[in-house]
């Protein structure tokens, strides 16, 4: 910690050297004539492309408004436009773009600015790995193909135990990587010389392959593509290059945390932490590793981009993983993407998100897991919380499960991580609800947890579980046992059935029920309350109706559970027509 | 002497991101000091069991909190029931000894104790192994100014330590156990002031009745 302070509080005046060349003087320029000029988006229709296939393109953005609209209601009005203003633009970036360098700097070069420098600030800064060490290399190496250390403080398995694992996991991913470059084949996309850019529209057949895992050299370009990276980045050509130059040097309250953060991002990964490559300098001020630099890029230019949620502890670890597998514009846009619609107001400044998927997550395990409920729903005299309390007052073990949520499980072994992160990309935020759920199931049905329990009280339970639920997820080397219990049917829990519609409905049930309660509090205390949360109280109708509604989950729809007025409305529609 | 009574005292660490309180925990539990934690999410506890004077047993339940302020939200599911709260600051960052005073505010409303003028608060000064001219400037004088002024000038104890060299950390610790025990103690006399709220982590490992002072 203290070594951190010290390189942290250098690197205040490190990075700047290395600034200049993105975003100076004459490259400054285009950036501003970009900025203002969206004509300029005409220079990806100059390569000319071979068109794609007809249909294909509109496919795919109906697939993508899809899961625009049902990823979260609470979503911001623009971003559907954005979705459908852009149709054409996104079918040509997709073929043009190079895998490696941002777009910003493709424009930049497009635009007849003197880009030496940018083109190796994007070389040095934001080349992600695409290439991997063979499993021979790894299996002798301390790390693993991503940079991390195979064993750490962190995990609770041997290197040896690492190995097994990898030796058949590599088979299991040749397999899949060959039926991915089958089902791109048959969909006229080819794979052969470079990572894809472009990839098949969503269907049932690739969902199924997605949940297998995407070939971890692909995965950029595909979470990229199906979390709808390409619209944003069409819509907002040259944003992320400008909002860079405006941003850099700038110091203030974000940027302060930012840099003590870091060097604590991922400091057992070598892409991170420059010391682990085996050079013997003491100085870590100037082994600054490249993926620090663009870190700290992305985390301030989006901390300036979203002032409501300016920088959140846990932003960091998001850009980081996203980095090693994506320029730092995309990385850019992925983490607008992640805040705004997968995951909203989760790491804003109050975390009301935070509040309301984990009151989501608390029903879902009341609904879905009852007996574990049973234990971590209790208050201290043994009593069952009511869903009152819930909502205003989250049991402790929320504590662990948000920040699944606000890393995004991150924290987990690396490649069960990322298979997450394959299938949140592309199925949404009900993804992380499910694998929640799939995980706190498998703690309660650990045969080291049960045995911990006998003899004890509920209040020693509990205790235990939080520090059982808060070290399992470590142990999940294999990311094909997590996946399979979640989804199979048989032999599984079967998550897979929890749908998006419900999560939506919860999560709008709980975000009223929060502000109506909120705002019961604040009539009652006249408490303080930013202007912020008065506006939120107030759009979010917190003025009406009753604070006693229950919210039932469909399987209870048929048990007479007293229902929200508006979900009533709207289960009444949605099984009218279902019956039609 | 024996220790027949185990207790369970749960105590908060609380400070600015960055001011080493992951260290702090680690360091005092298990004796090891790494540049490699990660900044810390959510929150995270580890226990020790250690002996306080009086051959008494006692269980500390150390809980390491992130310390971004926003988190704070997310706190009031595990103060409730602190027997003791760490306040920490770094001595290179003179910010993080100002807002001392906002940490204690903090975990005194969200904590809901009983006395808030007698609960007992240490103050961890940390990083004192950094080269002198990184550290705050008149720090001794400022440190004062803090705690006379804004702390409300409660004589709370001051241990100045380094997480990275093991200086002072044992010794902060095991007044830090002391003074929850008291304040344990001092909540069971008062027949505990309880309220509704579900509080499972400050749990007892024995029967609550069985009363040994010695």
């Amino acid at each position: 910690m203290t070594g951190d302070s010290k390189s942290s509080g250098s690197t205040l005046v490190t990075p700047v050297p290395h600034r200049p060349g993105n975003g100076e003087s004459t490259h400054s320029r285009t950036v501003s004539a970009v900025s203002h000029n969206y004509s300029l988006l005409d220079i990806y229709d100059s390569p000319s492309p071979p068109p794609p296939p007809q249909g294909f393109g509109h496919t795919q953005i109906d697939e993508n408004t899809g899961s625009v609209d049902i990823d979260d209601i609470l979503e911001q009005p623009d971003i559907t436009a954005s979705t459908n203003d852009n149709t054409d633009l996104e079918i040509k970036t997709v073929d043009d773009e190079s895998t490696n360098a941002s777009i910003a700097v493709d424009l930049s070069s497009s635009t007849q600015t003197s880009t030496t420098a940018s083109t190796n600030d994007s070389q040095q800064f934001t080349t992600p790995i695409t290439s991997y060490p063979n499993s021979e290399t790894i299996l002798k190496s301390k790390f693993d193909r991503y940079g991390f250390k195979k064993v750490s403080s962190q995990v609770n398995y041997s290197n040896d135990e690492y190995n097994d694992w990898f030796v058949g996991y590599t088979k299991y991913s040749s397999v899949i990587k060959k039926k991915w470059t089958l089902l791109l084949k048959s969909n006229g996309l080819k794979s052969s010389t470079s990572p894809p850019t472009r990839f098949p529209p969503k269907s049932d057949k690739v969902k199924k392959l997605i949940r297998k895992g995407i070939p971890p050299e692909w995965r950029g370009n595909a979470w990229f593509f199906y979390a709808g990276g390409y619209e944003r980045l069409n819509k907002h050509t040259g944003v992320y290059e400008r909002i860079v130059k405006d941003t850099t040097g700038i110091h203030n309250k974000d940027t302060e945390v930012i840099e003590r953060d870091l060097n604590r991002t991922f400091p057992d990964n070598i892409y991170f932490n420059k010391s682990l490559q085996g050079s013997n300098t003491t100085n870590e001020d100037i082994l600054e590793a490249s993926t620090i630099t663009s870190l700290r890029r992305v985390l301030t230019a989006f901390a300036h981009y979203q002032p409501q949620i300016g920088y959140c502890q846990s932003l960091n670890f998001l850009v980081g993983l996203l980095l090693l597998f994506m320029s730092e514009e995309r990385a850019f846009w992925m983490l607008v993407i992640l805040t705004e619609r997968i995951i909203p107001k989760v790491h804003s400044a109050n975390l009301e998100g935070v509040h309301i998927d984990q009151g989501v997550l608390m029903l879902c395990i009341k609904e879905y897991i009852p007996h574990l409920w049973s234990i971590l729903g209790k208050n201290f005299e043994g009593e069952q919380l009511s869903e009152d309390k819930i909502l205003t007052r989250l049991p402790p073990i929320t504590l662990v499960t948000s920040s699944w949520f606000m890393s995004v499980f991150i924290g987990l072994p690396i490649e069960t991580t990322l298979r997450i992160w394959d299938i949140l990309w592309y199925e949404g935020s009900k993804t992380l609800f499910r694998v929640s759920l799939t995980i706190s199931k498998m703690c309660l049905e650990n045969p080291e947890f049960q045995v911990s329990r006998q003899n004890s009280n509920s209040e020693v339970e509990q205790i235990e579980l939080f520090q059982f639920m808060q070290n399992f997820p470590k142990t999940i080397l294999d990311p094909n046992i997590l996946v399979d219990h979640c989804f199979k049917k048989i032999g599984g829990y079967g998550f897979g059935s929890l749908s998006q519609d419900e999560i939506n409905q919860c999560r709008e049930f709980v975000s009223k029920q929060r502000a109506k309660l909120n705002n019961k509090k604040h009539t009652a205390l006249t408490a303080e309350m930013s202007d912020d949360e008065r506006r939120a109280l107030e759009t979010a109708g917190a003025f009406d109706g009753d604070i006693h509604d229950v919210y039932g989950f469909h399987r209870s729809i048929m048990s007479g559970v007293v229902w929200n007025k508006n979900i009533s409305n709207i289960m009444k529609k949605k099984f009218t027509k279902k019956s039609k | 002497m024996s220790g027949r009574k185990k207790t369970l005292l749960k105590v908060i660490i609380l400070g600015d991101s960055g001011v080493g309180k992951t260290s702090l925990m680690q360091q005092f539990v298990n004796s090891k000091f790494s540049h490699q934690y990660k900044a810390t999410i959510g929150a995270d506890f580890l226990t020790k069991e250690i002996t306080v004077d009086g051959g008494k047993q006692v269980t500390l339940q150390i809980w390491d909190t992130a310390g971004q302020e926003r988190f704070q939200s997310l706190g009031v599911a595990f103060y409730r029931g602190a027997d003791c709260c760490v306040l920490c600051y770094d001595v290179t960052n003179e910010k993080s000894l100002n807002n001392l005073a906002s940490w204690k505010d903090e975990f005194l409303i969200q904590s809901n104790v009983a006395n808030p003028a007698d609960f007992p608060f240490i103050i961890i000064g940390n990083k004192i192994d950094v080269d002198e001219s990184k550290k705050i400037a008149s720090l001794q004088k400022k440190l004062n100014n803090v705690t006379s002024n804004q702390l409300g000038g409660l004589n709370y104890p001051v241990f100045e330590t380094s997480a990275r060299d093991a200086i002072n950390v044992e010794p902060a610790f095991e007044v830090v156990a002391k003074m929850a025990l008291q304040q344990e103690e001092l909540n069971e006399a008062g027949n505990d002031v309880s309220d509704d709220y579900n509080d499972a982590i400050n749990i007892h490992l024995e029967s609550e009745s069985s009363s040994c002072m010695c």
